[in-house]
């Protein structure tokens, strides 16, 4: 395998991104009222691939859908028919543009929980049709801090293709897989300056240094993980969860969140089963059939959320469950920062 | 519009009478100048107080909290939050004798870009109608508005506007964050959570989106105060006010000029029974 790097300029991106709408079902981030979500793109003018953190919505949907039906049923005399449903969630290729880090990283989370006891096969063929183009961001946002956290920003395997905004004024287009490289040679380009991985990793590295440089907020995960395991029952949880409204939206947002739940849409006798989106900040998200809900106080509830992050998982897969995006900070209506709370309880 | 500093006088002198449990406000995030709501329980976190244009979200959302119930609370209250409380009051869900109301005669509050929020333009009651205590001066004399949102709505063909709402629905991503984050939505058990209801199933699709927003917005109907809690907290950031701003127009115009929540012990529009409200439609 050997990995290339396409140096070019902005206009040239331009055109490789015209390119890859022009030849693929490609999905980018689409502005509506105010806010950017992953569609399917027929022009590039409909999407902007730079989209700022804050205001996008995660790419998670692509592979993780709101609502995917699982299947379908008839109820009939002589007993239930049940049968899979006519959606194809795995049809053809195609490519997602204007990812960032974060989310890229996501899916290195989300493989390992749905490739772990059960093998989620929908979204496993989901991911390997997916070519994912990312960009990385020239600078921090206001809630960012993906550097403070164990995954390598630098290089991460989740990605297909790169595309760095040089301190230089150029770009680099640098493939990080097989499927990148085969991608890059399907003729979505016909940029022939391609240098070598030391020549361009020179650049690379100093647009890193100044990305990385750009951080607000900083902090040392593995302490915070290693309190958060020992303050299970600390009052501090109380405090800081007393002004949560419980409304769900950072787990909705969360390019990580994987709870889901199962709901039917029935019309007399035919109905469809949905696998959606659930959070665990929900009061009826632990309520079991009878009225037991172990979690029934508002702080346990957070207090989960918060130990799923940082340590339940860690414990299970060596890795922490947040990303660092501060999508759920930018998207709470009362300002909570994950990252000033989890700081503040393991003090 | 800056009372921190006699808030924090107040609130300093209720821990010190011992008149409150816990006192609800505004602090700042800590590194810009937004603000966060702060339930202050002890007399030393006090100096966190803050109160100015950036004290957006309404806090009469956290009387059905767990940190308030059955405890005697502090709460400031701008004049759209002080009518939600008023409608809490009336509808039995908090005790006014718990509550130690601190209202602001409200100027109107910005959001993130530092713009006026559009609801504070066309405030009706700007300044707090129940209080213990009230801070600024009560003397804004207003007009109803039917806003330009609304107006073009209004002009628009049926067709349009189904075409305009369906995309609203789409990119409804079905967390129900508008529901938690409105205060008057105190139901322990909400219609559009039943998993198993035909319509209101939890899928996110447009058809159950349809169903959960217009639900919700009529039981708001004659009941929204136009905080904008809802807006805020959608992360999708969909128009929400029209539903409620159409539905406080219609109900401004049909029924004696209501509005939610002003006077104490009204029951709202579609909550009482008056001879004159309009019974040409009956054949």
């Amino acid at each position: 395998m050997s990995v290339e790097t396409i140096v070019t300029d902005k206009a040239g991106l331009q055109k490789f991104y015209e390119a890859i709408i022009a030849k693929n079902e490609t999905y980018a981030p689409v502005e509506k009222f105010g806010k950017y979500d992953f569609k399917l793109v027929k022009n590039l003018s409909e999407c902007d691939p730079e989209s700022p953190i804050a205001k996008t919505m995660s790419a998670k949907p692509l592979f993780f859908p709101r609502s995917a039906k699982i299947m379908k049923y008839v109820a009939t005399s002589a007993g239930t028919d049940v049968s899979e449903t006519d959606e194809d969630p795995l049809a053809g290729k195609r490519v997602i543009v204007g990812m960032k880090h974060c989310d890229a990283r996501a899916l290195q989370v989300l493989d390992k929980v749905y490739n772990w006891d059960f093998i989620d096969t929908d979204y496993q063929k989901r991911r390997l049709n997916t070519v994912v183009i990312s960009t990385r961001c020239d600078k921090a946002e206001t809630h960012c801090f993906c550097t403070s956290l164990d995954y390598d920003v630098e290089n991460l395997d989740a990605m297909d293709v790169l595309i760095v905004n040089g301190n230089d004024g150029k770009v680099y287009i640098k493939s990080k897989s097989e499927k990148g490289i085969e991608f890059l040679n399907s003729g979505v380009t016909s940029h022939t300056s391609r240098v070598t991985e030391e020549a361009a990793g020179e650049e690379l590295k100093k647009q890193y240094t100044a990305f990385s440089a750009s951080f607000r907020l900083k902090m040392d995960y593995k302490s915070i993980n290693e309190k958060l395991s020992k303050i299970f029952d600390t009052p501090e949880f109380e405090n800081v969860s007393s002004n949560c409204v419980s409304c769900n939206t950072c787990a909705f947002v969360c390019p990580t969140c994987h709870c889901f739940k199962i709901s039917d849409e029935k019309v007399k006798d035919t109905g469809v089963r949905y696998k959606s989106y659930d959070s665990c900040n929900n009061g009826y998200f632990t309520l079991m059939a009878g009225g037991h809900n172990p979690r029934p106080a508002k702080y346990r509830r957070w207090r989960q959320r918060a130990m799923h992050k940082f340590v339940y998982y860690k414990e299970r897969f060596g890795e922490n469950l947040c990303v660092g995006c501060g999508k759920c900070t930018t998207s709470c209506p009362v300002n909570i920062s994950i990252f000033e709370v989890i700081n503040q309880v393991s003090k | 519009m800056d009372y921190t500093k006699q808030i924090q006088e107040i609130a300093t002198r209720l821990f010190a009478e011992d008149k409150i449990d816990v006192f609800v406000g505004y602090r700042l995030t800590g590194f810009d100048d937004n603000q966060v709501p702060a339930l202050i329980r002890e007399s030393k976190d006090v100096p966190l107080l803050v109160f100015n244009q950036k004290s957006v979200f309404n806090l009469s959302n956290y009387l059905k909290n767990d940190h308030t119930r059955n405890k005697r609370v502090g709460l400031v209250v701008k004049g759209c939050d002080s009518r939600s409380l008023n409608l809490l009051l009336t509808e039995s869900q908090v005790k006014r004798e718990k509550l130690y109301v601190v209202g602001i005669a409200c100027e109107g509050v910005v959001d993130d870009a530092g713009q006026k929020m559009q609801n504070c333009l066309e405030c009706m009651v700007p300044a707090a109608v129940v209080y213990d205590e009230l801070l600024g001066e009560a003397n804004m004399e207003r007009r109803f508005i039917i806003n330009a949102d609304i107006q073009d709505m209004a002009a628009k063909e049926l067709v349009q506007r189904r075409e305009y709402f369906e995309e609203v629905f789409e990119n409804c991503i079905r967390c129900n964050a508008c529901r938690h984050s409105c205060p008057l939505c105190y139901c322990a058990k909400c219609c559009i959570d039943q998993e198993t209801a035909t319509l209101y199933n939890g899928a996110n699709t447009t058809s159950s989106a349809f169903h959960a927003l217009m639900t919700w917005s009529l039981h708001l109907a004659g009941r929204c105060v136009d905080c904008r809690n809802c807006e805020k907290a959608c992360p999708s950031h969909l128009p929400l006010h029209l539903f409620h701003k159409w539905n406080e127009r219609v109900i401004y115009e049909n029924f004696q000029e209501h509005l939610a929540g002003v006077h104490e012990g009204d029951r709202g529009a579609f909550y009482k029974y008056s001879m004159q409200d309009p019974d040409d439609f009956i054949m």
